[in-house]
Parts: structure tokens; sequence; C-alpha cells
């Protein structure tokens, strides 16, 4: 029959090459053999279009020889959650670190409809270049497991129950008395230190102090800006902790406290973000050496500013983090009180 | 397919593929080829497409559950299965499953 000879070579097609002969060899007997019997039962040969009509119901040969082959995952069932939570998590925070810093790049420096619109326009092109690399990383990772199953155990993310009730129940420490006390005094010698540093510098930087002398270079007012912000700070903090050691109230989870420290520690960074001109260092003296040194001072500038935009964006996603984290734990102790 | 009947469909043939792993595994304590086979399950109630029960077989064989053996009968060469030794020990531990899970199910129904 033409169309069975037609149907089994279009299967023979999409089969692995090292069984296509057998496979094809077995499946045509069994064809045959039914085809016999369902004209033995018409009493006369299939026409044309009952042929087709049985084919069909076979399914497409793609299908048909699919069905010969191992099932196949890019990402099976044993890595899927863990790689659907890894995906949600890391296209969350790639999002999160593109707007924050597209937004600091445009409120620096001329901000237009169009600069807006580039950067929204460049998003999906970031979240699919983050889902494609977590998607090869996991598909590697199955790959391996798939050929080495030991490394599966290996990698299994609850391995024993004691790891589940970590995961599951984090235990939530209490301080204790003495490491409030040393918090304290590691704040107050912290203080001590600070407040050291401009009289003697030599305790920041050590044997640099010499360099810092004979260099062409001077830190701009901006930092001394900064500087006093970090002791007003510290010295808040300081209180914070005498006030907490003072009511006994030591024991407790700092996390709202820790928040709105990190709140207060991104405005030093702004500060410095707005000298003027994006001047963070500049010439002891300008006249003399501003045609020798010149670009290299643009150039310390210019990967000075970008590399505390950079630290301004992480210590806002740190801190909206935690907000997030907190307002979700919240949330949850109240819907459980209901 | 409304989603109603997508989800019973689904269901039927997560129910239904364990089965027909047993069903065949029970009748190849005789030996048959492949459309005998398909034959004799549709004779006892259980239709099976040919294009799942003979990859089934494949897999099957391939997993140690079963033996096959190329031999010409009518002539025409055909491949015949039958259980194989581990297959009859994984077949009677899969049954005693089978009726546990059935009797339990009757006794909560």
């Amino acid at each position: 029959m033409e169309l069975l000879d037609r149907y089994l070579h279009a299967v023979k097609k999409h089969l692995p090459w090292e069984k296509q002969d057998d496979i094809i060899a077995e499946l045509r007997a069994n064809l045959e053999s039914q085809l016999e019997d369902r004209e033995a039962e018409l009493g006369r040969p299939l026409t044309q279009a009952e042929a087709e009509a049985w084919f069909k119901e076979m399914g497409p040969p793609i299908q048909v020889a699919g069905r010969y082959k191992a099932q196949q995952y890019l990402i099976g069932p044993a890595f899927f959650p863990m790689y659907w939570f890894v995906l949600r998590l890391a296209s969350l925070w790639a999002l999160a670190i593109y707007s924050i810093a597209n937004a600091i790049k445009i409120a620096v420096e001329i901000p237009t409809l169009s600069a807006v619109a580039d950067a929204l326009w460049h998003i999906p092109e970031v979240l699919l270049t983050v889902a494609a690399s977590i998607t090869l990383v996991f598909a590697i990772l199955e790959f391996a497991t798939v050929r080495n199953p030991s490394l599966r155990q290996k990698l299994a993310p609850l391995d024993s129950l004691q790891n589940l009730d970590q995961g599951i129940m984090p235990q939530k420490k209490r301080r204790s008395l003495t490491i409030a006390i040393a918090e304290l005094v590691a704040h107050f010698v912290a203080l001590v230190w600070l407040l050291l540093i401009p009289e003697y510098p030599f305790v920041l930087l050590g044997p640099g102090v010499a360099y810092l002398k004979t260099s062409p270079f001077v830190l701009t007012p901006v930092w001394m800006t900064f500087y006093w912000w970090i002791i007003a700070l510290n010295v808040l903090q300081l209180g914070w902790r005498s006030w907490e050691l003072w009511r006994e109230r030591w024991q407790g989870r700092q996390t709202i406290q820790q928040i709105v420290f990190k709140a207060l520690g991104l405005i030093p960074m702004v500060v410095v973000l707005n000298a003027p001109g994006h001047l963070l260092v500049t010439l002891k003296d300008p006249m003399a050496d501003q045609a020798q040194y010149g670009r290299v001072l643009e150039s310390i500038n210019h990967w000075a500013y970008r590399g505390l935009l950079v630290v301004l964006a992480i210590a806002t996603l740190q801190l909206l983090w935690d907000t997030g984290q907190l307002g979700l734990e919240t949330y949850r102790k109240r819907a459980a009180a209901r | 397919m409304t989603l109603a009947e997508n989800v019973f469909e689904n269901l039927r043939m997560e129910l239904r593929r364990g089965c027909l792993t047993l069903a065949v595994l029970a009748q190849l304590r005789q030996e048959h080829y492949g459309y005998t086979l398909r034959k004799a399950l549709a004779e006892r109630g259980l239709a099976i497409d040919e294009s799942t029960l003979y990859p089934l077989l494949r897999r099957l064989e391939t997993q140690g559950l079963l033996a096959s053996e190329w031999r010409e009968e009518d002539k025409r060469n055909k491949r015949f299965y039958r259980l194989s030794s581990d297959g009859e020990r994984i077949f009677a531990q899969l049954l005693q499953e089978w009726q546990a899970i059935n009797t339990a199910i009757h006794s909560i129904l």
C-alpha cells in the first residue's frame, strides 16, 4: 500500500537514526496485520479516503515518532519550581536595578521624553536577556543531572528534614545583652575613629597620607558635607542603641530600626552625587596642573561618579527589599491573627 | 473542548496511563506481537491507540520488564513480546499495589 509506505517513511525521518529500521519494521508488521484484518472485515481493499482517515486517526508522523523517544525536558520537574522562583526573583531585581539606574541617569543628565522612551523601550530586552541567561543555566543543570543522577541528589534543595525546618521556619535569634553592649562599644569606637580622621588622616589612609600630600589632587568640599552626615548618623545610632539598653529593649528584632538607618544612609550619597558639576576630586593648583592632569582628573570624576551611582542603586534596592519583607511579614501576621 | 472537558480529559489520561501499563504487563504473561496484543486488550474492554501501545512496549522493554524476539509468522517478520523475569516480579508488586488502591477506593465510595 503506497500510502502506508509514505506514512512510515515520514515517521522514519523523525526517529533516532540508530533505531529507525527496527522501529519501522515492527510498525510495518503491526500496521499491515491491522490492515489485513480491516480489509478481511470489509471484504475489499480500503479506499483511498478510508486509508487516509485511518492514518489521520493515528496522528501526524512527527507525533508518532516522538512517542518512541525518551521524554525530554529543557528543564524537568525536579528543577522547574526552583527555576521558576529564581526566574521571577531575577526578573524583578533586573527590572528594579534597570529602572533605578535609568531614573538616576535621566535625572542627573538632561531629562528628556526621548530618554525616558528609550529606557522603557529597552525593558523587554533586559528581561529577555535575564530570562534567557537563567534558562540556559538551568538547562545546563538539567542536562548535567540527567547524565549524572548523583549530582541531582547533591543539588536537591531539600535533602533533609533539618533543611526543611530551616527553610520553612527560620530561627529568629534574640539579641543577647553581651551582643547589645558589644555593638554599642563598637559604635562608640567607630565614632571616635571617624572624628579623628580630619585631624589625623593616617587613621584612615595609613602610609597613603604621604601620597596625599604630594598628590596634585584634592577632595572637593562636598566630601566634608558627606563626612558630617556620616558623623550625624553614627551619633544618632549610638544614641538609639544607648536608649535601647537603658530601656532594656535590646532583645527585640531591629528590622524597623535597620530600615530607618538604611534610608538615612542614602542621604549622604545623594548629597555627594549632587556635587556641582559632579566634581568629587579637583586639582590643588588648577592653573599649574590642568594641562598635565586635566584628563586624568576628568576620568577620576567620571568613574567615581558612576561608581557612586551604582552603590546608591544597590543600597536603594536593599532598602526596598527590606521594606517589602517587613511589609509582607506584617501582613502575614495580621492575616494569621484574623 | 470546554475547560471542564479539558480538565476531565487530562485526569482521565493520567488515570489510564498507569492502568494501561499494568494491563499490558498482565496480557504479556502470554506472548504477543503488537497488533495481537492490541486486539486482545480491546476484546477485554481496554482499547488503546497504536501510537500509544507500540512505543509503550519499547519503553517497557528498555526498562527490562519485557523480553522480545523477531520471528516469522504468516510469512511476515514480527516482534514478539513477553514478560521478562524482572517484569514478572514487578508485575506482581504492581498488581498488589493496584488491588490495594482498588479496595481502598471501593471502601471510600
